[in-house]
C-alpha cells in the first residue's frame, strides 16, 4: 500500500501526463479511493499548474525597435 | 506565432531583418523570464541583450535539430551561466541538499498529519484568480531556490518538454522531477496557506 507521502512525490508525473507502469496505476488507484487528502492534493496540484500564466506579452514596436538598435550598433 | 514554422526558419537563415524583428517581439519577455529566474533584473536584461547579438550572429547556421525557442534559450542560459561565473557564483542543479518543502505535512509513516485545505477554485472570486494571490506567488518565486524556480519557468510556464530541459541544462531527468516536484510543493504550500489564512 502506498504512503501519502508517495502518492505526493507521484503526483507531479499524473498532472504531466507522465505514463505510469500498470502496477503504479493500480496502487495510486488504490490508494486514492481510500485517501481523500490525496485526491484533493492531486485534483488541487493540477488546477495550480494549469493555473500558472503561459504566454508573455509580445514586446510593443519601440521596444523591439530598441534592441534591434541595440543589436547593430557598431562593435556588435 | 508558430516560430518553427519552416517558411519562417528559412527567411530567419537567410538574414531575413523581418523576421528577426518578429523573434525579438514575440521571444524577448520568454528569454527574459528564463534569464530572471537566474540573474537580477538588471543582470537578467544584459544577458537577454547579449544573447540577442549572439543569436542575430548565428541564426544562418541554426540546423533545426531542436526547436528554435529551445535553441534561444539554451543560448540565453549560456550568456546567463557566463554572467554568474564573473560574480563567482554558480547555480547547482543537484536537489539532494534540502528537504522538500511538504515534509513537515507528513507524519512518520509517511501519511498526512496535516491534509490540504478545501480550495476555493469555482466561482468569480475562485482562490488563484485573486491578485492577492497572484503577488504572494510571484514573492515566492522570487525567494524560491534558482535551480528550482528555472525548471518551474521551463516547464510550467513556458511548457517545455523533459528531454528539452534536461539537455539544456544538461541534467538527469529525476533531478529535473524533484526540482519540478519541489518549487510546485512550495507553490502548493503558499496557495494552502493564503486560502487558510488570506495571507502570503
Amino acid at each position: 500500500m502506498l504512503k501519502c507521502k508517495e502518492v505526493v512525490e507521484k503526483a507531479d508525473a499524473l498532472v504531466d501526463g507522465m505514463p505510469l507502469s500498470w502496477r503504479e496505476r493500480l496502487a495510486m488507484r488504490l490508494h486514492l479511493i481510500m485517501c481523500h487528502h490525496c485526491r484533493r492534493y492531486i485534483r488541487q496540484l493540477n488546477a495550480l499548474v494549469t493555473s500558472l500564466p503561459h504566454e508573455p506579452q509580445p514586446l510593443d514596436d519601440e521596444q523591439t525597435k530598441r534592441i534591434l538598435k541595440k543589436i547593430d550598433s557598431p562593435g556588435n | 506565432m508558430d516560430i518553427d514554422a519552416p517558411k519562417f526558419v528559412a527567411r530567419l537563415q537567410r538574414g531575413d531583418n523581418t523576421a528577426f524583428a518578429q523573434l525579438v517581439q514575440h521571444q524577448h519577455n520568454y528569454l527574459l523570464a528564463t534569464a530572471r529566474s537566474m540573474l537580477s533584473h538588471a543582470d537578467a536584461e544584459e544577458a537577454v541583450q547579449d544573447a540577442w547579438i549572439a543569436i542575430h550572429r548565428a541564426i544562418g547556421k541554426f540546423e533545426g535539430r531542436s526547436q528554435l525557442r529551445t535553441w534561444l534559450t539554451r543560448i540565453v542560459i549560456n550568456q546567463a551561466r557566463m554572467m554568474l561565473r564573473k560574480q563567482g557564483r554558480e547555480i547547482q542543479f543537484d536537489p539532494t541538499s534540502e528537504e522538500d518543502p511538504l515534509a513537515h505535512r507528513f507524519r512518520e509513516g509517511g501519511h498526512w498529519q496535516d491534509g490540504p485545505r478545501q480550495w476555493d477554485l469555482g466561482g468569480p472570486d475562485a482562490l488563484l484568480t485573486r491578485d492577492e494571490l497572484r503577488h504572494c506567488m510571484a514573492r515566492c518565486l522570487e525567494r524560491m531556490p534558482e535551480n528550482q524556480r528555472l525548471v518551474l519557468e521551463l516547464r510550467d510556464l513556458q511548457g517545455m518538454d523533459f528531454d528539452a530541459i534536461c539537455n539544456m541544462l544538461d541534467i538527469s531527468a529525476s533531478n529535473v522531477r524533484v526540482l519540478l516536484h519541489r518549487a510546485r510543493a512550495r507553490l502548493f504550500e503558499l496557495v494552502d496557506h493564503f486560502q487558510e489564512t488570506g495571507e502570503c
